[in-house]
């Protein structure tokens, strides 16, 4: 027996711990590999990060200049972002604030500790401490959940919410930067390479990836990131996390579904099983990413319709 | 238990040169020695250097925040979260002492109980003119609408917070007010002896602290008991304004410990006067509600239209006795300030005994010769509004200024009936620390014991919650005037 509104918490403790965590990677990778880059690289690097977050929009109503500086303070702590990673983990809180006699007593004290060294962190204003505090506070977070929460509904209900939010985030990782290094202006192959490099050590897949292929090719990152089915990051795994959870809750069985988020799901997921990437890129990686992510926003509305506002019929 | 001389220098310890003045310290006797109840600890504490104490503070304090135990203040109008201040030399209660407090609270829960009855039943103390007609109904929280319904198992209130202080002067408990709506409080007794635990292990070793963690079992079980279906299994939940109410920890602690479910007035419905919960599978129907939402906001068709934190329909719900709740509605018609002063009658009319602990002697202003004496001697009074709490509404005659005596001279004249004065109570103090010296100095407190009450008996967890005024000569303890509190030890003897 669980409330709809406590579910609805847990599912958004999940994302939103998963969206700081995402948004840390990207910043603090980026940050790192545009140390060694000419300056004139910057515009075309910080743009499309920025791009990635879906905040761009909101971004320029502040800013005129995507660089290290601004994008730092806009994805990190921006009050005017409802997405930056401070306002997530804010959010993160408030939502297990409200239902902390549900969780255990570890996950609220893990969450509110993060909150406070996050808090504290950003009058440092040091870029990579702060995004390692984060990354360690998600991955803490992962741990805690996974070590004092029972499997039931509310368990899965974060899970649900961590795993759409991170195919949605790897998703639209590859849907920018595809575009900007394959069909953007030309650039050098060797930076193009390095740049290969930054996306996949921001979804911690880079020496997986190197034991996998031979070298740094934009369509077996493709097909990492989308299709492998044991790398923790990639849509299709999450996707796969995803239907567990959602069956888990509703006790279908495989190969059936009870509602519309999970008929979305199983109908994604089979594509991404039976798909190869030769048959995507024919099709074109940009409408198939497009597709793709609006499909993760329609399984998340339809979440939201079974579970936690449903049309009271006394 | 040695008492090997401590190896740090004596004035660097905890109670150097510690004078507990010319009022009544709970702890150290005028002598400057220890009372008996408090020589265990006193021991324990005493070759401890201020450093060392210093540390365990600040680790104290760290885990009051890491739990986000914290209460919410308004004034900056954002609404920020501070920790509720806890000074870690506990006040500590005597066995013997505590047994007459626990028959005196036993006894009042009782009667205020039957008074409850009788007022939304046959009104017998009307009737025979033991207190005014015109006082009860007059009174804010006296709720018409309860009139001739019965509640079950006749129980009003379920859970009460009785306030004691003790009188320098005499060294007597007094009741200073009680609270029968939804007194707050109970969670930081229980985290306060948890983290004293926590921080001073070697201390529960040797003195012998009677045990205060079974208050949320006793607690669960009354309201199980209440369930108009019956059954092993009732649905009970913890109805709480929401995470912006300045008790939203207490809500969850609460629930969390009674392993009930906590909702807001937005996870409920009633439909054909049944109240169901929203759950992800659909409606539950719901048995039993602990409320900690005031009666004003329970349901905006009965009482305010506005009150968004409430559930429509929940009064027809509660008529037609589909659902159980505690406190029952109109418990505030017992704990009005001016009701207070019949108290003592009330004891002798309905239980026919004499009241165990006194009320502290009040003027009620609605009789024109006290108003007179009150108008007076404002100087000297403490005042108070009658429908208030929290500290909210009073006057301190003794350390307000002339404006604000005048002010409230105008609001007595214009509205008797809403105050009451009471003259000022010397209340005990407690060593306590003082960051401001860097040692220890004495403070004012008082206790608020919980009791909870089956329809039989009352049941008191063994002390409660000392609440003291952290600031130097302040006789105010509430938290939102910038009390804290401390953890209450009622001991397994006297020593």
């Amino acid at each position: 027996m669980m409330l709809s509104r406590i579910a609805d918490s847990l599912f958004w403790i999940g994302r939103y711990m998963e969206r700081a965590d995402n948004t840390a990677r990207i910043l603090d990778v980026n940050y790192h590999m545009l140390l060694e880059q000419p300056p004139d690289t910057y515009k075309l690097r910080w743009d499309p990060l920025i791009a990635v977050t879906g905040e761009r929009t909101r971004f320029y109503k502040t800013y005129d200049e995507a660089n290290g500086q601004t994008a730092y303070e806009f994805l990190g702590f921006s009050e005017e972002n409802p997405n930056s990673i401070q306002r997530c983990i804010v959010q993160a809180r408030e939502n297990a604030r409200t239902i902390r006699d549900r969780i255990s007593r570890e996950m609220w004290e893990d969450i509110n500790s993060l909150y406070h060294k996050v808090v504290r962190l950003r009058e440092n204003e040091d870029l990579s401490r702060f995004c390692d505090a984060v990354k360690r506070g998600a991955h803490r977070f992962h741990g805690v959940c996974d070590a004092t929460l029972a499997r039931d509904e509310g368990w899965h209900f974060v899970q649900a919410g961590c795993v759409l939010e991170r195919a949605e985030m790897t998703a639209r990782l590859l849907d920018v930067h595809y575009h900007q290094l394959v069909e953007g202006p030309s650039i050098l192959n060797e930076a193009r390479n390095h740049l290969w490099v930054a996306v996949l050590k921001s979804v911690a897949a880079y020496e997986f990836y190197k034991r996998q292929y031979t070298h740094i090719e934009p369509t077996r990152v493709a097909e990492l990131l989308l299709l492998d089915a044991r790398h923790p990051r990639s849509v299709r795994f999450n996707l796969g996390a995803l239907q567990s959870s959602l069956h888990a809750i509703s006790g279908s069985v495989p190969g059936s579904y009870a509602n519309e988020a999970e008929r979305l799901t199983g109908k994604l997921l089979e594509r991404l099983t039976y798909d190869s990437i030769e048959e995507i890129f024919d099709g074109g990686l940009h409408n198939f990413l497009t597709d793709l992510q609006s499909v993760c926003r329609n399984i998340g509305e339809q979440i939201t319709r079974t579970y936690f506002y449903y049309a009271v019929v006394a | 238990m040695s008492s090997a001389p401590s190896p740090f220098p004596p004035d660097q310890l905890l109670f150097a040169g510690y004078d507990p003045g010319t009022f009544y310290d709970e702890l150290i006797a005028p002598s400057g020695l220890p009372r008996p109840c408090a020589a265990a600890m006193y021991e324990n504490f005493a070759s401890m250097p201020l450093s060392l104490f210093e540390e365990r503070r600040q680790l104290a304090d760290l885990s009051y925040l890491v739990q986000g135990i914290t209460f919410t203040v308004y004034s900056d109008g954002r609404g920020t979260e501070r920790l509720f201040p806890f000074d870690l030399v506990p006040r500590i209660i005597p066995r013997s002492e505590w047994d007459v407090i626990e028959r005196g609270l036993a006894q009042r829960v009782m009667a205020l109980n039957l008074y409850l009855r009788d007022i939304y039943g046959p009104q017998q103390i009307l009737k025979d003119r033991i207190l005014p007609r015109n006082l009860v109904y007059s009174c804010k929280h006296f709720r018409r609408e309860m009139v001739g319904i019965s509640v079950p198992r006749d129980i009003y209130i379920h859970v009460a917070g009785i306030d004691l202080v003790r009188d320098s002067r005499t060294g007597q408990y007094l009741v200073l007010e009680d609270n029968a709506r939804s007194p707050s409080g109970i969670s930081y007794v229980l985290e306060n002896r948890l983290v004293m635990r926590r921080t001073f292990p070697r201390a529960f070793e040797v003195c012998e602290v009677l045990p205060v963690d079974h208050y949320p079992a006793e607690l669960v079980q009354i309201l199980r008991s209440l369930s108009p279906r019956g059954g092993e299994r009732p649905v009970i939940v913890l109805l709480t304004p929401g995470l912006y109410n300045s008790a939203y920890f207490e809500h969850c602690f609460l629930a969390q410990e009674m392993g009930i479910e906590l909702v807001e007035g937005r996870d409920l419905v009633v439909a054909d006067d049944i109240v169901y919960m929203k759950t992800i599978h659909g409606l539950t129907r719901v048995d039993v509600i602990y409320r900690r939402v005031d009666d004003d906001f329970l349901d905006p068709l009965a009482f305010r239209a506005e009150s968004l934190v409430g559930v429509p329909g929940l009064m027809n719900a509660y008529r037609a006795g589909n659902i159980a709740l505690a406190n029952a509605v109109g418990t505030g018609v017992a704990d009005d300030k001016a009701i207070y002063a019949y108290v003592p009658a009330f004891i002798k009319y309905y239980l026919g005994e004499d009241p165990i602990l006194h009320n502290v002697e009040t003027y009620l202003c609605s009789d024109p010769k006290h108003l007179a004496y009150v108008l007076d001697h404002l100087e000297e009074l403490v005042v108070k509004a009658v429908g208030e709490s929290g500290g909210y509404g009073m006057l301190m005659g003794p350390s307000s200024d002339k404006k604000t005596i005048e002010t409230f001279r105008e609001r007595l004249v214009a509205d008797p009936r809403n105050y009451i004065a009471q003259p000022v109570i010397p209340l005990s103090r407690v060593p306590s620390f003082d960051p401001a010296i860097g040692g220890m100095s004495p403070r004012h407190v008082d206790l608020r014991p919980y009791c909870l009450y089956d329809g039989e008996k009352v049941t008191i967890v063994p002390g409660g919650l000392t609440r003291v005024a952290l600031q130097r000569g302040s006789l105010v303890v509430n938290s939102s005037q910038g009390g804290g509190s401390k953890d209450t030890w009622v001991l397994r003897g006297d020593e």
